[in-house]
């Protein structure tokens, strides 16, 4: 190959990937502590540490050659993230700011995703009967989801909510209702 | 190129019968070498069986660690002797971050004093052996022994095999746009491209059963790179990691050398380097990753990897 043809060949691959640019496409769930959009792919050097250590199984690495591949996400449909910031703690780079496993720093600190809730599948609202399992299993308690009702529906309050999906997990197989979304994401649905 | 093997062994055979002082056992393995699976030294030295062994387990600690991860979570081995994988691990209790992978950290983020720590200790062993990682430590080479031998087996069935020699500017243009890229797309590209970390992740994925996912893609599209277009081209022409370690290790008084009285001109060093080294005509620079494989190869023991300032 001569140096016109390989110069094409890089100029190529450069507009590859600028034409794959990831801020284009839907933003993801990063683990707890992660830096804002941008400033954590820039930071997030693709080590799996936070994957070898996550208990739960939740931080995922996605399958494709995109420029996100080398980036973890959380799959919260498959497995919760139980708040151990175990992953913060093994970060090398700091992608994932170290926060400690305090209730009151994780409430402060952590902001995975925001919940929405679908009205129309959840048991309460749909007028289907009591269900209460988002409540009970929320780490934050009222702060993030309250009872209303005579039906103690579940009514969410995304300032309080850390999104770490175990309403998520919990809500009934054929509700299923719930679904924590990246915060910067176009929520739909009712909170 | 092709011809490049044949052409050599006749001008072997030719000398054998000019010189007889070449008629000895270092023939018959010079000889030897250019039919061989993988051109790789047979028999070798004993730190040739040292720098296999050593390599072996590097793949297999990389692909072990995370199938033991997966069912022991960071206790995968003893005590936590080793946790992580190739971009960083906790090594022996000390923390380790691979220098490329730092270095595209620091370009893109500005300077962070821990990252430098971590990325010291493989730092201080490069500027001091050069760019002995890419010889000595990478998970790849095992791979890369296979790319020759599959390649050996390829050019005995007859099927025409090429081997491109790109030049060796290109692996510094690789490491610039990957540096510079991640800094101005905001995305670390080298982890995308760097076969240490590509094998990490392929492992991961298969030990955690996600399926074999994009990496080993790329991985496959390297490995076959080296295998049908250019022997080793990868790691010679392309891989920014091996054009950082030559950089940083561009001062490393570990050197091979020769001593030219011994020297008889059987070009069989320059057949077996992997990455373009010209120890026959004293042509090594810093792209050479001090494997040694010229040095045990040597019909006549001309080739010694020896210290700067020192009788070689």
């Amino acid at each position: 190959m001569n140096r016109r043809g390989m110069i094409g060949l890089a100029a190529g691959v450069l507009a590859g990937l600028f034409a794959r640019r990831p801020g284009a496409a839907a933003p993801v769930l990063r683990p707890p502590g992660a830096l804002p959009p941008g400033e954590f792919e820039r930071a997030c050097i693709g080590c799996l540490r936070c994957a070898e250590v996550c208990p739960t199984r939740a931080i995922r690495f996605p399958g494709g050659t995109g420029l996100d591949a080398g980036h973890p996400f959380l799959a919260l449909r498959e497995a919760a993230c139980v708040l151990c910031m175990a992953c913060t703690e093994v970060c090398p780079t700091g992608a994932l700011a170290r926060i400690p496993a305090q209730l009151e720093r994780i409430a402060t600190e952590v902001r995975i995703g925001v919940p929405v809730l679908d009205r129309k599948s959840c048991l309460p609202w749909s007028g289907q009967g009591v269900c209460r399992l988002c409540a009970y299993v929320c780490p934050m308690g009222p702060r993030a989801v309250e009872l209303v009702g005579p039906q103690q529906a579940p009514l969410f309050h995304a300032a309080g909510c850390v999104g770490c999906g175990l309403c998520e997990e919990a809500c009934p197989e054929d509700a299923r209702a719930i679904r924590i979304v990246p915060a910067g994401a176009a929520a739909g649905g009712s909170p | 190129m092709l011809g490049r093997g044949t052409s050599i062994a006749m001008s072997i055979v030719a000398r054998k019968h000019r010189r007889r002082r070449l008629n000895h056992r270092g023939t018959h393995r010079a000889r030897a070498l250019l039919q061989p699976w993988d051109l790789a030294p047979r028999g070798g030295r004993t730190y040739q069986r040292v720098r296999r062994t050593v390599l072996a387990l590097s793949l297999f600690t990389v692909v072990a660690t995370p199938f033991l991860a997966a069912r022991f979570l960071d206790r995968a081995w003893p005590a936590g002797l080793i946790v992580g994988a190739t971009g960083s691990a906790r090594v022996l209790g000390i923390e380790l971050v691979d220098p490329l992978l730092s270095a595209a950290v620091w370009l893109a983020r500005g300077a962070r004093p821990g990252l430098l720590a971590a990325a010291l200790p493989v730092l201080l062993l490069v500027i001091v052996l050069g760019r002995f990682f890419c010889g000595w430590l990478c998970p790849y080479l095992p791979l890369l022994a296979l790319s020759h031998s599959v390649r050996w087996a390829l050019g005995k069935l007859g099927v025409p095999l090429l081997d491109l020699r790109l030049p060796g500017w290109l692996r510094f243009a690789v490491l610039g746009t990957v540096l510079a890229g991640s800094a101005a797309l905001g995305v670390q590209l080298a982890a995308l491209v760097y076969p240490p970390a590509l094998l990490a992740r392929t492992a991961y994925r298969l030990a955690f059963g996600l399926g074999v996912g994009g990496g080993a893609t790329v991985l496959a599209a390297v490995w076959l790179f080296d295998t049908t277009i250019s022997r080793a081209g990868f790691c010679r022409s392309i891989c920014p990691g091996g054009a950082l370690f030559s950089l940083l290790g561009a001062a490393s008084p570990v050197r091979v050398r020769r001593v030219e009285s011994r020297c008889t001109d059987c070009t069989v060093c320059d057949v077996v380097c992997n990455l373009g080294q010209r120890p026959m005509s004293d042509l090594v620079d810093a792209g050479c990753d001090r494997c040694g494989r010229c040095v045990a190869v040597c019909p006549t023991r001309a080739l010694s990897l020896s210290l700067d300032g020192r009788p070689p």
